[in-house]
């Protein structure tokens, strides 16, 4: 049974994923600040911050110790913020860099050392249309999710010698917490831009992460986004 | 950990690398295998590899978390990354410290 890492998993897309694959026979651990309140035999869950480098490694450890093989590491765990950059503190410009970008960084390190060994692996991380869209009023979030993009192309070229693909997928505005701030106008604008008038729901970006999971054709590096961005 | 612990750790890696990528040369390393550099068998990519998998052999073996590759190592003046000698001297250090 293939086994998966996925951060985020107490809501959202991280939580729907996670069950998605428990489902289709995976074994799921989840990293996230508070419980998914998932009941699987074959979910496991580390609470924690995952911004906390030691707290992280920690749980990455113990997974390590728990289980032969990783297959799978889902990086999901994320924040946006919207505000003009004139007007966006330092600090949430910082603590969006340190969660979306920074522990992505971390987890690619400890995951991937676990990866090498077994010579192959997938690991995906999420990004936004907001990237390729260069969305006025996210400059702090947009930023930190380019930054997650560069990551994924140069850990794809590095890893590849090891078996390890690495490529970011990316989505429009889904009704999270991640978008709850965001005015319903503003959203349709962005959901038109994106050819994808009816919006995505958690549902299409599920099945869409879990369609490239079993793509063995999946191309390392690559950023592949639901929705039309240009 | 002791030092011929730490070589045999080594060599042994360095053996299976050499099956892997199909050099026989590491297959025959000795104390003074060159690690990196013109007349190393590793690119920079094995050398890394050869790292994490040791790092990963010490964590199953040691009951150790350790990190062979930090400020402390890349700053040291000569680096522990020259041949099979010198990293097996880190590695001691490296882990008896963190037994402490």
């Amino acid at each position: 049974m293939p086994t998966a890492i996925i951060t985020g998993t107490s809501r959202g897309i991280g939580r729907a994923l996670a069950e998605k694959l428990l489902n289709s026979g995976w074994h799921v651990y989840g990293l996230s600040r508070s419980s998914a309140q998932l009941n699987h035999a074959n979910f496991k869950e580390h609470l924690l911050d995952i911004t906390d480098e030691q707290a992280l490694q920690a749980a990455i450890r113990l997974i390590a110790e728990s289980t032969k093989t990783i297959e799978l590491l889902v990086n999901n765990a994320g924040a946006a913020s919207l505000n003009a950059i004139l007007l966006t503190p330092f600090k949430t410009a910082e603590s969006l860099m340190r969660l979306n970008y920074l522990s992505t960084f971390n987890t690619i390190q400890l995951v991937g050392k676990l990866m090498v060994r077994q010579r192959g692996g997938l690991i995906i991380n999420i990004t936004t249309v907001a990237v390729p869209l260069n969305l006025e009023g996210e400059a702090a979030y947009v930023a930190s999710k380019a930054a997650v993009e560069a990551l994924t192309k140069v850990a794809a070229s590095e890893l590849a010698v090891q078996g390890i693909k690495v490529v970011a997928l990316g989505f429009g505005p889904i009704a999270t917490d991640l978008t709850r701030a965001i005015r319903p106008d503003k959203i349709q604008k962005i959901n038109d831009q994106i050819s994808r008038a009816d919006g995505t729901s958690i549902h299409e970006a599920t099945e869409y992460i879990f369609e490239k999971i079993n793509n063995p054709k999946l191309i390392t590096g690559s950023i592949d986004y639901l929705g039309k961005t240009r | 950990m002791t030092r011929p612990e730490s070589i045999s750790l080594i060599l042994k890696r360095l053996d299976a690398l050499g099956i892997e990528l199909n050099k026989p040369e590491l297959r025959t390393a000795n104390e003074s295998t060159r690690l990196f550099g013109d007349s190393s068998s590793l690119d920079s990519m094995g050398l890394v590899t050869l790292i994490a998998d040791l790092e990963e052999d010490i964590r199953l073996q040691f009951n150790i978390s350790v990190t062979l590759v930090d400020e402390k190592a890349m700053s040291r003046l000569t680096s522990p990354f020259r041949n099979v000698n010198h990293l097996a001297d880190y590695i001691v250090l490296v882990v008896n410290s963190k037994k402490l």
